[in-house]
């Protein structure tokens, strides 16, 4: 009666809830981080859509310059659309070739992994509360496999060449 | 003053045309599922983990003694090598006499985000090699490289000179500060070390955001109004379809490989240098002393002439070729000129050696 009355947490603690409740500061940690990644991925996504949007003004100049005349006829359209494609395939790939795109790309790529890593953290929460394993432990199995199918292949080759050099 | 614009009627003939060949198009085209890429009739002769080795049927009756294995690039799929028959890089080989073999990386799962270029390199590859040795009692094989297949073969060539009689490297990617392509600029950029981290393998769909930024306007408008355009033309649409198809279907890249290749060939760019180590063993290019076929394409806008050419003059072969194509990086390998020009001196390079 007094391990029923004064522990009731122990009722629970088979079920998920406790150990939800458990880590449920972590998964508060985790939001609170993924807000702050939010703002810096904004910013860098607000730069990737300036930048495209600069070099699309810029190559729309070109082409007004090079071609000022509305086309009149079928050949005259297929010779502005050459230009145009042109231009902008060239000014585009000067964007995506210069170090100010990479940069801004790599930065970009980069807080959107951190959102990911938020995510994985939060369902890990999830996972460890009904008692799956986390990322990290599936990824120990992996690695794990992988080194073990390593060695077995090695011993493999080397007992072949074992049973060649018999022959 | 006539101040009333007038509108060649031919330009409202061309558009109300183009309307109904977009209308038309869901009736003429085929769906993608019902788009066969397999061509050239081929037996699984050999499979390590998810790899296959490919054995294609001989068309000629007298073959060349030694058998060529073509590693293929780790994005996409070898499908493109035999796309369709009439520009076929495997059908061409076979029809020269070769006995072509093809080594199918298949499709990585999560479980193999730590295959690395060691399982490649002296797993996969060197298993394969193996495998035809013991088929076709020969002592060494030809391997041809192509693209990031060729950093493989490369690798391969210089750790097992023993087994390769002829190398051809076929827009390999080796010097990686060389390349002057989007692709090597974003990769000289990215933080591969958290990506790989954090999701594993690398997914198809970062690589089709990587293709998106090759010639965006030429590859997505014009090459789909040339398509809509020429709807009635039964050839051209096989044709792009089974392009699209190929360029549609790209498999993950393990993760430990993509790191590795992402920093020792964009990032650290050791391979050319001399510095890179597979599975713990150097990799000299002085020890590729083969004979070796370098092939370029001028155009090419993945892998920059600038990034393959430096093979030529790292090897330590003294039977060496260099040839550059007026084409791009798909167009040399299947396409008319590839059938004219590419593949005969190619033939003609390898039946001599052979």
């Amino acid at each position: 009666m007094h391990l029923m009355a004064s522990k009731p947490q122990a009722l629970t603690s088979t079920g998920p809830m406790r150990a939800f409740a458990a880590n449920s500061k972590k998964v508060t940690t985790e939001l609170i981080e993924i807000n702050e990644d939010l703002m810096g991925f904004n910013q860098y996504l607000t730069e990737y859509y300036k930048q495209l949007a600069g070099s699309w003004e810029v190559a729309q100049k070109k082409v007004n310059l090079k071609a000022p005349e509305v086309p009149q006829d079928v050949e005259q359209i297929e010779a502005f659309k050459r230009i145009w494609i042109d231009i902008f395939d060239n000014d585009f790939t000067e964007l995506f070739d210069s170090k100010k795109f990479g940069e801004n790309y790599g930065k970009l790529v980069s807080k959107e992994l951190e959102l990911t890593k938020h995510w994985n953290n939060i369902t890990n929460v999830v996972l460890q509360s009904v008692n799956l394993p986390s990322k990290e432990e599936i990824d120990e199995v992996y690695k794990e496999l992988h080194s073990l199918k390593k060695r077995v292949g090695k011993l493999e080759l080397q007992l072949k060449k074992k049973e060649l050099a018999k022959k | 003053m006539n101040s009333e614009s007038r509108i060649d009627p031919k330009i409202i003939e061309e558009v109300l045309k183009f309307s109904k060949n977009v209308i038309d198009a869901p009736k003429l085209v085929s769906a993608p599922d019902e788009i066969s890429l397999e061509v050239t009739p081929h037996d699984t002769v050999h499979e390590l983990d998810k790899t296959r080795l490919l054995r294609y049927r001989s068309l000629t009756e007298k073959q060349h003694k030694t058998p060529l294995l073509i590693s293929y690039a780790l994005i996409n799929r070898y499908h493109i090598l035999d796309i369709q028959p009439e520009k076929s890089w495997v059908r061409n080989l076979l029809l020269q006499g070769f006995d072509v073999y093809m080594l199918d990386w298949g499709t990585p799962t999560s479980m193999d985000k730590y295959l690395d270029f060691d399982d490649y390199v002296n797993g996969y590859l060197d298993s394969a090699v193996e495998h035809i040795k013991n088929e076709s009692s020969t002592e060494k094989i030809s391997l041809q490289g192509y693209c990031t297949g060729g950093t493989i073969a490369t690798a391969y060539a210089a750790l097992h000179p023993k087994s390769v009689k002829n190398y051809v490297a076929t827009a390999p990617v080796i010097d990686g500060w060389r390349d002057t392509t989007v692709i090597s600029n974003l990769a000289k950029h990215m933080d591969v070390d958290k990506m790989v981290d954090t999701i594993g393998n690398m997914p198809p769909e970062f690589m089709y955001y990587c293709f998106s930024v090759l010639k965006p306007f030429e590859q997505g408008i014009e090459k789909y109004v040339k398509f809509f355009k020429n709807i009635d033309n039964k050839k051209f649409v096989d044709n792009f379809l089974r392009v699209e198809k190929w360029l549609g279907d790209t498999p993950p890249i393990p993760g430990e490989l993509f790191k590795q290749w992402i920093k020792d060939i964009y990032q650290d760019n050791l391979l050319i240098q001399n510095k890179m180590y597979v599975g713990g063993e150097h990799i000299d290019l002085k020890k590729i002393d083969m004979p070796t076929f370098t092939q370029i394409a001028v155009g090419d806008h993945l892998v920059s002439p600038e990034c393959s050419m430096p093979l030529h003059y790292a090897i330590g072969s003294e039977d060496k070729t260099l040839r550059m194509y007026p084409t791009g990086h798909v167009g040399m390998i299947a396409s008319s000129l590839s059938q004219k020009k590419v593949l005969p001196e190619l033939g003609k390079w390898l039946a001599e050696r052979s």
